[in-house]
């Protein structure tokens, strides 16, 4: 095959897939609206240490960060880690979920710093929507 | 039990999002556009990085085809975050040639930038930019691509598509694709399976894998992943064994 009809189809391949990149997160920028909730790291400890959300329903934690060490968020459950810097808030997108618990801890600190994320099919009552998401 | 099925999956979203793939997964497996001179099995690489992270990595592949040929290469890496979402990562490539002798064959510097943060859109995305240089020849290598992560519940689905150009003293200055699927379950931490699919370099290859992580103190964590190749279409005959082990510090 003649190096230019390679490379033409390459290229056109490569189109395609930055294509459906740019399609798909201009769609969810102009969609991401996320419920917020706030999570206090203080004394290598979660406050609250239980948290219930909605279910099938992605949502923005916020965790604040107030001790003088770091640390890292971890959840096998909830497939995501996170590092902590300290005297900083950190954002974690969790979700969809289907209704159940989900744990998560602090690698620095397993033993205190331990937390729960309750997942309910019930209807919450929350507080309004949070602004839009796209800062970190 | 059928209604049941597709109930579930239409709960996770995937049939919706395998549609929307669709169209990508045609074009990148349906690749015929070079020459066979590589092997397309290696790691399904994920979009995440974290910041302060540090790791060495050893990489092993063996490849055998109907009885005859015995292949052998090793990696030898060591990678490091550099910034919250950019990770750098050195190899050393060893190969195994027709005397039985194994020697360092290669050496290549990888990039790979997580451009979105996890579950903040439909999908994670990330960048992968990797330059190779044969040690003996000077021949080099340049790949760059894409990599995105779609999780429905317990599951992950990662696909990578990667555009390589090769050109040398005694190689033929070509572009070739490459594309790399890996569905897995996140069922134990210590033990999850999967499905990896490789195409390119007319070379399509489907087989099992599984793979897990150990937790020690702090961010110190022992990864390992292990996967069994078969080709399946007329030109990839023969199977390939791969495993990886990852200390990360």
């Amino acid at each position: 095959m003649p190096n230019n009809l390679k490379s033409s189809k390459v290229w056109h391949k490569v189109k395609l897939v930055i294509s459906y990149m740019l399609l798909a997160m201009a769609s969810y920028s102009a969609l991401a609206q996320r419920q917020e909730f706030n999570i206090i790291l203080k004394s290598h400890l979660f406050y609250p240490t239980e948290m219930t959300i909605p279910s099938n329903k992605k949502i923005k934690l916020i965790i604040d960060n107030q001790d003088d060490s770091v640390e890292e968020f971890d959840s096998f459950s909830l497939n995501r880690e996170k590092v902590l810097f300290p005297k900083q808030k950190s954002v974690i997108y969790i979700g969809p979920l289907s209704p159940g618990r989900y744990a998560f801890f602090g690698e620095y600190h397993p033993s205190s710093a331990r937390g729960m994320i309750i997942v309910s099919g019930a209807e919450l009552d929350l507080p309004a929507d949070g602004e839009t998401d796209n800062v970190n | 039990m059928f209604t049941f099925l597709r109930q579930r999956l239409l709960n996770h979203g995937l049939i919706r999002s395998l549609f929307c793939f669709t169209p990508l997964l045609i074009s990148l497996v349906v690749s015929n556009a070079v020459l066979a001179d590589g092997v397309v099995v290696d790691k399904v690489y994920h979009p995440y990085v974290l910041p302060n992270e540090r790791e060495v990595e050893w990489r092993m592949l063996a490849q055998r085809e109907n009885g005859v040929s015995n292949d052998l290469a090793q990696r030898f890496a060591y990678g490091q975050s550099v910034t919250d979402n950019l990770m750098l990562e050195f190899y050393l490539v060893g190969e195994r040639d027709s005397n039985e002798d194994f020697s360092l064959s290669a050496y290549e510097i990888e990039a790979r930038w997580m451009i979105t943060e996890q579950g903040q859109y439909w999908a994670d995305w990330g960048l992968l930019f990797e330059v190779e240089k044969e040690h003996k020849e000077n021949n080099w290598e340049v790949t760059s691509g894409v990599i995105v992560e779609k999780e429905f519940g317990r599951t992950s689905l990662t696909l990578n598509a990667f555009i390589i150009y090769e050109w040398g003293d005694t190689l033929e200055d070509e572009m070739e694709t490459e594309f790399r699927l890996q569905y897995r379950y996140r069922y134990l931490e210590q033990f999850q399976p999967a499905i990896e699919v490789y195409s390119g370099e007319d070379y399509l290859g489907v087989g099992p894998a599984f793979m897990g992580v150990q937790r020690f103190s702090g961010q110190k964590q022992l990864k390992w992943e292990a996967a069994f190749i078969t080709g399946i279409n007329s030109e990839s005959q023969g199977h390939i064994l791969r495993v990886a082990i990852e200390y990360e510090f």
